[in-house]
């Protein structure tokens, strides 16, 4: 029965990326090997941003939040940016519109983080006899990401491939860019500092990449009007 | 066009939300699953009989009392603490064979020797009676179905009163509405091939004026094995390790007297400690028969030591000839002498042996067959029946006091020197307190906090053990010609192993919630690809997903 916790657990974590694939456009215009790509950079990224993280940080004592640490996180974090700019800019894609574009990077991004971060322990816990709350927690979580993943996809997009921009935008675009890709900082201050229970934060994590998604497609839509 | 999208889109989700509670309610959000140290009830056959619990493995719900009298436990395992027990129940479902799927009793922390000093504060004697009862219907009965020990803690406190909270929906949990799981994993027990006990025997020889006609012999016996519910609980503080801490004192008290040649008396002493005590002092016989018949005849009485840490005022001579016999009145009257002396009074009791029956009540009674004099000074009134005040589950620490050990030491002691050394009728106190010769409560105390550690149930207890070496070094010390007798228990009885497992105790979600849980998600994602169809491809193209077979039915027709 608890394989049947598993299976449960997976599609929550998995399937929304799944569907979100075929129930887009992306599908019709075949844009799997631009998620593909994507997912590779993130690979690199991980790898990068782990070697940093051993390098420069130190092991924690106790269990409080440390600002300092926090900051060094941050700007760790930053690299997650420079490989999702790598992701948009550099990379050969075929010929695709930018719409379409951002979401396949931001979907393949996002999924190969799920697969990276949560399969593992999916896969190891949740086939067990007891029943936690954490996997469908960490489902959740998955779903968030994957929301905040495309904002700043689309965030990113309009920074860097777009030229045309309306200059009252500009500093709301980078700010909200920002505000997502420190995101994870936030998340761990929130469980650390003010010692929020699991599911206030991924309640907070659902919460925010709704309304960080809503703003980013209102910028999205603003930027896309001829001016 | 957007408007019956958003009602429909509204309805969707509101009655996705009203699943979603239901879920909650369905399930509370748990601890992860403890694991705990559990000790098995014994599985033994009595002359082919299977006695004790047949089962060693458990996967079951836990249930706990009050019950539904109609509630069907053959898939639940019972939780029981001791002190809410109700025999009634119990002693039903044992003797009308109703099916049960596990049962675990949880011992009051008192009786443990861990938590001795940080249990909660518990009736002792209501807890010895409530044990023996249930020890006695326990063992023996034949359980199809585990049976384990436990001690009680928070996990289990947390435990119970979650599933008393439960059962007020008057259901036991069951694989499809959740609750918690009880699994000990092990292996199926297996026989044990027939146990080796070891009867160690010491010599204090006496010394000879140069004839050499053979002195008489004193024998002091007391047996050191243990039989209980629980094996590996089984530490018979009382019963007999009372009886091996006093004789280890006797013995080196004596070996002081005759280690000088001018205190060396005229008698030989014979220290035995026997094995097989509970089944029907088994070993002893055994011991007795090993002997050559010139030393049997030489020994002019034997003294058994059994259950003498707990007597206050009145101490028993337990005998098999009539008390008018000549040689038993010349010894109890060296006894309440010495009693008068020290303030309490010792009683004779007589007990007849029945020769057709094999059922041996005291030590003394194996002395007897082979016609040698000999008695039981124990502080137990009545003869224990068969496998009863051998090592329960009560016999802790705390049940065996050294000061009445000591008492019983000095009894011993001062009688036998007054007779060894022809000071009878005289006012002595050989082994005064303060003196070099003084009883020394620190060793029979540190003797029996070993004997409370070591659960010693014959079958498991090897002769390999440190306890074993222990024994021996200790009887080394004291006395000479020190000799291990390894004997083979009796056939009529035949043991399994597996007395200690750990039990993991998880909290199950149950079949119902997986079911809603996918109903959920599955309604999740397909709003999900609804949504996602309608904003970036238009409504239409989501209703053209689903008219596309009709359309081609159309178009084929």
């Amino acid at each position: 029965m608890t394989l049947f916790h598993f299976v449960n657990c997976a599609l929550l974590t998995f399937g929304p990326h799944v569907v979100y694939y075929s129930a887009t456009p992306l599908s019709e215009y075949d844009t799997m090997g631009t998620s593909i790509k994507a997912a590779v950079v993130y690979l690199v990224t991980a790898l990068i941003k782990l070697v940093c993280l051993a390098t420069f940080l130190k092991v924690p004592e106790n269990e409080g939040f440390d600002p300092y640490q926090e900051v060094m996180k941050v700007l760790i974090g930053l690299v997650d940016v420079a490989g999702l700019y790598f992701a948009l800019t550099q990379l050969t894609h075929r010929n695709i519109s930018q719409n379409h574009k951002f979401q396949a990077v931001g979907l393949g991004w996002a999924f190969a983080d799920s697969v990276l971060h949560r399969l593992a322990p999916l896969w190891i816990g949740a086939r067990g006899l007891e029943f936690t709350w954490e996997y469908i927690f960490q489902g959740l979580e998955a779903n968030a990401n994957l929301v905040m993943t495309l904002s700043l996809a689309a965030l990113g997009s309009l920074m860097w491939l777009r030229k045309n921009k309306p200059k009252t935008l500009v500093p709301i675009i980078y700010a909200c860019a920002f505000l997502l890709a420190t995101m994870p900082s936030i998340t761990s201050y929130l469980r650390k500092a003010l010692e929020w229970q699991t599911r206030e934060v991924v309640g907070f994590e659902i919460f925010s990449s709704l309304v960080m998604a809503f703003f980013s497609w209102q910028l999205f839509s603003a930027c896309q009007r001829p001016l | 066009m957007a408007a019956p999208a958003t009602t429909e889109a509204f309805s969707l989700s509101y009655s996705m939300f009203s699943l979603l509670l239901i879920l909650f309610a369905c399930v509370e959000l748990g601890d992860a699953a403890s694991a705990v140290h559990v000790y098995r009830l014994i599985q033994y056959d009595l002359g082919g009989v299977p006695l004790g619990s047949r089962i060693s493995h458990l996967n079951h719900h836990a249930a706990s009392l009050p019950l539904d009298p109609n509630a069907d436990l053959s898939r639940s395992a019972l939780l029981l603490p001791l002190l809410d027990l109700d025999l009634s129940f119990l002693t039903d479902y044992i003797t009308n064979k109703k099916p049960l799927g596990g049962l675990v009793i949880l011992l009051p922390q008192k009786l443990g020797n861990k938590f001795a000093d940080f249990g909660k504060h518990v009736d002792l004697t209501r807890v010895k009676s409530v044990l023996n009862q249930l020890e006695d219907l326990l063992v023996h009965a034949e359980l199809p179905y585990p049976v384990y020990f436990a001690y009680e803690s928070s996990t289990f406190d947390s435990l119970l009163g979650d599933i008393r909270g439960k059962n007020f929906s008057s259901q036991p949990a069951t694989s499809t509405n959740g609750g918690y799981k009880l699994v000990i994993s092990t292996p199926e027990a297996k026989k044990l091939s027939p146990p080796t006990t070891s009867n160690f025997q010491g010599w204090l020889p006496g010394q000879k004026d140069g004839d050499s006609e053979q002195l008489p012999t004193i024998a002091i016996v007391a047996s050191y094995d243990t039989f209980g519910a629980a094996p590996a609980l089984s530490v018979g503080s009382d019963s007999n390790g009372s009886g091996v801490a006093a004789l280890l004192e006797i013995a080196r008290l004596f070996s002081r007297l005759y280690s000088n040649p001018k205190t060396r008396g005229k008698y030989n002493l014979l220290f035995g400690l026997t094995s097989g005590g509970p089944y029907n002092y088994n070993g002893t016989q055994k011991w007795l028969r090993s002997f050559d018949q010139r030393v049997i005849e030489s020994i002019d009485y034997a003294i058994c030591l059994n259950s003498v840490g707990s007597w206050e005022n009145d101490l028993w001579m337990h005998v098999s000839k009539p008390p008018e016999n000549v040689y038993i009145k010349e010894i109890y009257d060296g006894f309440s002498e010495v009693a008068q002396d020290m303030g309490f009074s010792i009683n004779v009791k007589h007990k007849k042996i029945n020769i057709s029956n094999s059922r041996v009540a005291w030590e003394h009674e194996q002395f007897s067959r082979f016609r040698v004099t000999a008695l039981t000074l124990s502080g137990l009134s009545a003869a224990p029946e068969f496998l009863q005040s051998t090592g329960n589950l009560h016999d802790t620490r705390k049940s065996a006091d050294e000061k009445a050990v000591a008492r019983t030491v000095k009894l011993v002691a001062e009688s036998l020197a007054r007779q060894i050394y022809e000071h009878k009728g005289k006012k002595l106190d050989i082994f005064a307190d303060g003196s070099s010769l003084a009883v020394n409560v620190h060793h029979i105390q540190s003797w029996l906090d070993l004997l409370s550690r070591t659960p010693r149930v014959a079958p498991f207890l090897s002769k390999n053990n440190p306890f074993i070496a222990a024994l021996k070094k200790e009887l080394s010390d004291h006395t000479v010609d020190v000799h291990v007798q390894n004997e083979v228990l009796d056939g009529t009885f035949t043991f399994y192993d597996s007395t200690e497992a750990t039990l993991n105790i998880y909290q199950v979600a149950g079949v119902t919630f997986d079911f809603l849980f996918l109903m959920v998600l599955g309604s999740y994602l397909i709003v999900l690809f609804s949504f996602l169809v309608i904003t970036t491809r238009g409504l239409d193209d989501l209703i053209n997903i689903f008219r596309r077979p009709a359309v081609r039915k159309s178009k084929s027709t």
